[in-house]
């Protein structure tokens, strides 16, 4: 039923907005298919904001709006009968108040520019390239018979079997499952945001739309089962949120709504690769449970509230229309293609014929390197995603994971906004999910365990990402027991890792827990505690030259925390030449560089030999023995020491020389070799030979177990 | 499994003049600089810029515990794809494509368990010579070349 708001008069919102209005009049255009798009979406915009307040009926106009464009060019007449459509809806004596006039006036004024401008043959012209995301919608619309979402909705009784029509376009039924899946991400963080604040518009909306989409899309597809839960699950967060406020029951479904609608899709987008074709097991029951919800009484009966939100849901739409999705190996084909235009530039630029005896053409490689810089740091910016994502995910894992072990937690997050590089994002989720596991199952006690111990009933979790010196460090918090250094003391020798009588610093008996085979969790659980989890991160953080540490104070709480490069792709570095063999050392992990004294080198115990550098006495490690190199220079004083570090761990590297600075392309150097331990990757330098950057990380590990006596390592 | 008839790249180390299929070759490059990787099996030279990617290179002399002998003019890496990726494999001299019939090839003889029996898959015999015959998966499989090399840690070199 199509419901015209009154809280907000349409006049006024059309005023407050004037983008409402851009619409008649197209400025030139560059990039015209883009911008045809966002008009449209202005366009769809400015009708939501009109007041129609019923979201499926919006959203109808929106598909609609958007079907001209696939209509125009083949002829002015469909578009029009689209555009009757939307004045249809719009229809004043469908409406009740007394503002119907002004809005009235309003549609038919931005339909009147819309219709005006597809007339012209410019716009014949420019809607022929159309491109990009938006193509998996106008397929659809190519494929509409009807352009109205499907009125009937599958019940769970009598649903088929997961099917696809033979027909079924492949490419678009992936297009669909990466749209899918975006937003469902978005209601699931959209959802979280609900649970702390059931009030909020803006999120409910987030969730709607989400299912509103998702349903229209499967509509196409012929998704009965995926429509008629995404149309019970639009209504549950609209029209009985509304009503029953976000909470208990309607919560609760929402999720399982949402994990259902996540694993068909999931099923869909394997069924491509040849999977065979499911609904998940649950997904039946969740559709019951929804089909009973809606058929409650009451849920007719609306009061509609939603007209606030709607507009900034709206203006969000268009926001999203200044972005584009990009396919993934082109990303990362062009940031590899970029990094060795770096190199590429760096060649010309060292290269002695550029050098002094033509100063006109230096100053143009000086110049051309300027751009190459700027268009370097551009592309690695495309790659950079905020990892709100990620965070959303986590913390929805705590409060399923609490739920099921009968505790209480308060998530927050901070600092979701911290970027990195997408490649980066995936391959810290997995590590990121074991430290929640553990905060919750074995960190946060039960309810009544924290009362006794004069707590709050509810743990808190918090999860903080800053960037710092060009790395990303996550820390995962909880106020929990903290760990049990004894008992952590106790398994260690139980299993040999650590021989009976030897001491320990407390932060080597906290280490322990990465140690593979350590588990302190006093009965194993469907969630963690089967001995692995923590050497599993420490291996995979690792692997991306990261590091991870853990603080803990008995019945205080435990915080693990995680290092990681921002990028694997492109290493700023010191090139080092150490005998014959040149080394790039990461910048990031270079503190300094500096000639000893002879009187600041001493050894401990005639064998690990240390340096004296102002207040800091450091283990001094010999590169050319710690990997084997011939020729390199053995006196200190006559060589280099550089002093590099990690985490909170330094050590001061013997080198021959420093020869230059160097942005690199990390490559990887394991084909047929396997993980080298030590280096991170190689690179190709500027005389075409292969550099291999070292990994400071696990030098210092091999120094470390070279020099047992050298503490000071760890 | 035994070799197929087919086309074959043969090659010498020292006298003995080995066979690998062709459809695993992915070209032949003469010598290029290598840069060694520290703390590797001695199998493994080291790595080479190809054309902007980073290969390892893997001494077949080595790999097959034959006498280890220097690049000379005649040696060449032979660039093959396995398990999805590139390996180089330096040998002496590259010989010639060579098409081996069915009834030509002959199972491997039992050798005892000599070090490089793994690695064959057949034996051509033809009027002049004899060829063995690999399987270049097995022969560049990286959890046998851990195997193979001992690395324990310590420095290849005092």
């Amino acid at each position: 039923m199509t419901c015209i708001s009154r809280a907000v008069p349409a006049w006024a919102v059309a005023r407050r907005h004037p983008s409402s209005r851009s619409v008649r009049v197209p400025p030139a255009s560059r990039r015209p298919s883009r911008n045809i798009l966002s008009r449209f979406e202005k366009l769809s915009a400015a009708i939501g904001r009109l007041g129609v307040s019923d979201l499926e009926t919006r959203g109808a106009l929106r598909t609609d709006v958007l079907g001209l464009i696939d209509h125009v060019p083949a002829g002015r007449a469909r578009a029009c009968v689209s555009l009757r459509l939307v004045a249809e809806a719009l229809r004043p004596d469908r409406d009740r108040g007394d503002r119907q006039p002004a809005l009235h006036q309003a549609a038919r004024a931005l339909l009147d520019a819309v219709r005006g401008y597809l007339a012209s043959p410019k716009a014949r012209d420019r809607l022929s390239v159309i491109e990009g995301p938006e193509r998996s919608t106008i397929a659809i619309m190519r494929n509409l018979p009807d352009r109205r979402p499907p009125s009937v909705v599958a019940r769970a009784e009598s649903l088929p079997a997961l099917a696809l029509p033979n027909d079924t376009d492949r490419s678009l039924l992936g297009d669909f499952c990466d749209e899918a899946r975006e937003y469902i991400e978005s209601a699931e963080a959209a959802l979280l945001v609900l649970e702390r604040q059931p009030d909020n518009g803006d999120a409910a909306q987030t969730v709607m739309r989400a299912f509103h989409s998702i349903k229209g899309t499967a509509g196409f597809l012929k998704l009965d089962g995926l429509v008629a839960l995404a149309h019970h699950g639009e209504s549950l967060l609209g029209e009985r949120r509304r009503r029953d406020g976000f909470a208990g029951r309607v919560a609760a479904l929402s999720l399982r709504a949402l994990d259902a609608l996540r694993d068909t899709v999931a099923n869909l987008d394997a069924s491509r690769a040849g999977a065979a074709l499911a609904y998940p097991p649950d997904f039946l029951d969740v559709l019951r449970e929804l089909e009973a919800i809606d058929a409650e009484p009451g849920a007719a009966a609306v009061e509609h509230g939603g007209s606030r939100t709607a507009a900034v849901a709206t203006a969000r739409d268009g926001a999203a229309t200044h972005s584009a999705r990009v396919r993934l190996d082109r990303l990362d084909a062009l940031v590899d293609l970029v990094g060795e235009l770096v190199v590429a530039h760096w060649m010309i630029a060292q290269d002695p014929e550029t050098g002094h005896d033509h100063p006109e053409l230096a100053r143009k490689v000086a110049h051309a390197g300027k751009l190459v810089r700027d268009l370097h740091d551009m592309s690695m910016g495309l790659r950079m995603v905020p990892l709100r994502g990620t965070c959303n995910k986590l913390v929805r894992l705590a409060r399923d994971l609490a739920e099921r072990a009968g505790k209480q937690v308060d998530c927050r997050v901070d600092g979701e906004m911290t970027e990195l590089d997408r490649n980066m994002v995936e391959l810290v989720a997995d590590p990121l999910m074991h430290m929640v596991r553990n905060a919750i199952d074995h960190g946060i006690e039960p309810p009544d365990e924290r009362r006794a111990c004069g707590k709050p009933a509810a743990g808190c979790l918090t999860l903080r990402a800053t960037q710092m010196n060009g790395q990303v460090v996550v820390a995962v918090s909880d106020d929990g027991r903290g760990l049990q250094r004894d008992r952590i003391l106790e398994r260690a020798q139980a299993r040999g890792l650590v021989r009976p009588g030897e001491v320990l610093s407390d932060a080597d008996v906290l280490d322990l827990i990465f140690a593979p085979g350590l588990s302190t969790a006093q009965q194993v659980t469907d969630v963690s505690g089967r001995g692995v989890g923590m050497d599993v991160v420490r291996r995979n953080i690792q692997a991306l030259h990261g590091r991870v540490d853990v603080h803990s104070m008995p019945a205080q709480g435990t915080t693990i925390t995680l290092r990681v490069p921002l990028t694997l792709a492109i290493t700023d570095g010191l090139l080092v030449r150490v005998g014959e063999e040149r080394y790039i050392v990461p910048t990031t992990n270079v503190v300094v560089s500096v000639r000893p004294e002879r009187a600041a080198l001493f050894t401990v115990g005639g064998r690990g030999e240390m340096v004296r550098l102002r207040h800091d006495v450091l283990p001094l490690v010999r590169l050319h023995q710690l990997l084997g190199v011939h020729g390199a220079s053995e006196d200190p004083t006559a060589a280099l020491l550089m002093v590099v570090g990690a985490g909170d761990r330094r050590c001061a590297l013997l080198v021959d020389a420093i020869l230059g600075q160097q942005q690199v392309v990390a490559k990887p150097v394991t084909a047929g070799i396997g993980e080298v331990a030590g280096i991170a990757g190689a690179a190709i330098l500027g005389d075409g030979r292969v550099g291999l950057i070292l990994d400071v990380p696990q030098i210092l590990d091999l120094a470390r177990r070279a020099q047992p006596n050298a503490q000071a390592v760890a | 499994m035994s070799a197929a008839a087919g086309k074959y790249l043969t090659f010498f180390l020292g006298a003995e003049e080995y066979g690998m299929e062709i459809r695993a070759v992915h070209e032949i490059i003469g010598m290029l600089p290598i840069t060694r990787v520290p703390r590797t099996p001695p199998v493994v030279r080291g790595v080479i810029n190809l054309r902007g990617r980073v290969i390892s290179i893997l001494d077949l002399r080595r790999r097959f515990d034959l006498p280890a002998l220097e690049p000379g003019p005649t040696s060449c890496i032979i660039v093959v794809a396995a398990h999805a990726a590139h390996v180089g494999l330096l040998v002496d001299r590259v010989s010639e494509v060579a098409d081996i019939a069915a009834a030509d090839i002959a199972p491997p003889p039992p050798l005892g368990g000599g070090a490089h029996t793994d690695f064959l898959v057949g034996i051509a015999k033809s009027a002049a010579r004899v060829r063995l015959l690999l399987d270049i998966s097995r022969v560049v499989d990286a959890d046998d070349l851990a195997a193979a090399g001992p690395d324990d840690g310590a420095p290849t070199a005092a």
